[in-house]
């Protein structure tokens, strides 16, 4: 008995200590309100910093991703030109297979509404290339005269440019020429090889 | 009066043998029937090769089966007392030919010179109903030129029996597919002696001769662009003569040589201009939206006939020389383009498309007459006339890859004019070369 009270006076004097002790530290706290702030600033700076630094960081990141992209695209571009002679023909030119040719119908100019597809996503090429400049090319498929076929080439040519002048590329940057029916893709003599060669086909004249 | 009646008569006597002579020989005619012509064997003079003598011969029937008035008799089908009399027959005697089945006969003999070189000739044209003497000619030329020599006998003949001359002595020109390429090529009428006169592996169209002869127009992309270039016929002295950007195709020259008719894309889309003889300064002569094409003179240089889409699918029409007073010409079918203008002024000759195949038509030039020429079952395109106007010549594929075709104007006699694998194209016909 005289111990469990001897326990419980301890617990108390601990207890009223602890109180005690419990009040100096906080007068320490209220008394130092101008160093925390500082510390925060300094902690604030320290994260708009960070922040900045990650920003920055990703940023270049992005140029560079951006720019490897670019250098892709071009690298792509570069991979997908094949330059081309013609025997009697003057000049090299190149041709790419990322400028897409379009088809027309039979003794038709006008363009079809899959084809203006493809011409959105030439003339977002041409965009991506500022120098380059182009030829198109208006062809025919066999049937009907040659004479005719020529007039026809040379305003499947026209109209295709000039739905590339309404998407925005440059007059100087294109020229047009009809080969008539005098350069078929497929020389077989059917409705599948027909609907090939009346094309208008994209040659590049300047990278 | 009787005196006066007589006169009269005497002026119709004078007259009658030669209408009479036109009206039946006239092989675009409804009711004309080829003539029976028998050929006896002609004679070698001196030393003479047969050999040579036989070829005189096989130019001589080719000739005149091509000009379409005659069905020849050849003297290996003759009864063996005829067959191998040689040489020009004494019309005392002409009698004994009757039996051969002709109507008219053409006998003749050659003379090879001592040196080696030098040809001559001797022809006598007779006729076996009435057992006369028509015409007779003897010609002194180069051996070399010996087919140019069998080629006047044949217009002679013709000429004596219709009153126009025959057009053995022409050329034609025309477009042959050399792998990739196309280049310009000529042959004589009967096909003989063709000869490419570009040599340069470009993309080579459309020839047409100049009103000389002695050159040919057409079209190259030497230059990546359809130029229209002249060329000597031996294919030296190649010149530009108009190069603006886009087409440069189809001359047509004005009868006088002074202007020249060209299909022009200058504008974004084909039209017809007219330019000076030298390729300068060209003027537009068809306005509107349509594609306009193949621009031909009319024989008395007040008109040009030309395709136009202008309507929604092309069609002929003609116009002034100044491109005033435009007119529609055909309305049968919508695909009629590849005009050419008759050398009699009286009818075009065009390509349509009837049944899903491209043939070959003509029609009168007040728009009566429409006839199509070739048969069901080809496509044919591009005619051209004979200067005489008798003939027309055109591609065909029927015989597989394209060839030259020449008919008579009415569609009669259709032969290819050459015995190539095909790939030939775009015919045009020379004048006479005298």
């Amino acid at each position: 008995m005289m111990r469990k009270s001897y326990m419980v006076s301890v617990i108390f004097i601990l207890c009223i200590g602890l109180i005690l002790m419990g009040c100096p530290k906080k007068t320490v706290v209220k008394e130092e309100p101008s160093a925390k702030a500082e510390a925060a600033k300094i902690e604030a700076e320290r994260a708009a910093k960070e922040k900045e630094r990650e920003t920055k960081e990703r940023e270049t990141k992005e140029k560079e991703a951006a720019r490897v992209k670019e250098e892709q695209a071009k690298k792509e571009f570069e991979r997908s030109l094949v330059a081309k002679k013609t025997p009697g023909i003057e000049g090299e030119i190149f041709e790419s297979s990322l400028l897409k040719p379009i088809h027309f119908d039979f003794d038709r100019y006008d363009i079809r509404a899959p084809e203006a597809e493809t011409l959105k996503g030439n003339s977002a090429f041409l965009k991506k290339f500022p120098n380059m400049k182009i030829q198109i090319e208006g062809h025919c498929d066999e049937r009907g005269t040659h004479e005719y076929n020529l007039a026809l080439g040379e305003r499947r040519a026209n109209t295709t440019k000039k739905y590339l002048l309404s998407l925005g590329i440059s007059e100087n940057r294109m020229s047009t020429i009809s080969y008539g029916e005098e350069k078929p893709l497929d020389s077989a003599h059917n409705d599948e090889a027909w609907a090939k060669n009346r094309r208008a086909h994209f040659i590049i004249t300047a990278k | 009066m009787v005196k006066y009646f007589v006169s009269i008569l005497i002026l119709f006597s004078f007259f009658i043998p030669s209408v009479e002579a036109r009206v039946y020989l006239d092989i675009n005619a409804p009711t004309f029937v080829q003539i029976p012509i028998v050929l006896p064997k002609w004679k070698s003079v001196d030393k003479t090769p047969p050999a040579l003598t036989a070829k005189i011969y096989e130019v001589l029937a080719s000739d005149l089966t091509l000009s379409g008035f005659f069905k020849v008799i050849d003297h290996s089908l003759l009864p063996s007392y005829l067959k191998e009399k040689e040489g020009i027959p004494n019309l005392l005697s002409i009698q004994e030919w009757a039996p051969s089945g002709g109507e008219l006969l053409i006998a003749g003999e050659a003379t090879l010179g001592g040196d080696g070189l030098s040809l001559r000739l001797k022809f006598h044209l007779v006729d076996l109903v009435e057992q006369k003497h028509l015409t007779g000619k003897q010609y002194d030329a180069q051996l070399q030129n010996f087919r140019n020599m069998v080629h006047r006998i044949a217009d002679e003949t013709i000429l004596h029996l219709t009153g126009e001359r025959g057009v053995h002595n022409t050329k034609v020109a025309y477009v042959i597919r050399q792998g990739e390429g196309r280049e310009i090529s000529l042959a004589d009428f009967d096909g003989a002696n063709s000869k490419q006169i570009t040599q340069n592996q470009s993309i080579n169209l459309s020839p047409v001769w100049t009103p000389d002869g002695q050159r040919i127009a057409f079209t190259s992309y030497l230059k990546r662009n359809p130029d229209l270039y002249l060329i000597d016929l031996n294919g030296r002295n190649l010149q530009r003569l108009s190069s603006h950007p886009g087409l440069n195709v189809s001359p047509s020259w004005s009868p006088d040589g002074k202007q020249i008719a060209l299909m022009m894309g200058m504008e974004g889309k084909s039209d017809i201009y007219l330019l000076d003889a030298n390729g300068g300064n060209p003027k537009r002569l068809t306005g509107g939206h349509g594609n306009e094409s193949t621009p031909r003179w009319s024989p008395d240089g007040q008109q040009i006939v030309f395709s136009s889409d202008r309507s929604g699918s092309p069609q002929i029409y003609l116009m002034s020389s100044n491109g005033s007073n435009v007119r529609r010409l055909t309305y049968e079918g919508n695909y009629n383009t590849s005009p050419s203008w008759s050398p009699k002024g009286d009818q075009i000759a065009f390509c349509g498309r009837a049944g899903g195949q491209f043939h070959i038509f003509t029609i009168r030039t007040d728009g009566s007459g429409l006839k199509k020429l070739t048969p069901n079952g080809s496509n044919n395109e591009s005619p051209c006339w004979s200067p005489d106007g008798r003939y027309i010549a055109f591609g065909s594929t029927r015989a597989g890859g394209s060839r030259i075709f020449i008919m008579n104007a009415n569609g009669f006699n259709q032969r290819p004019l050459t015995t190539s694998k095909g790939g030939e194209s775009s015919p045009s016909w020379s004048k006479r070369f005298e």
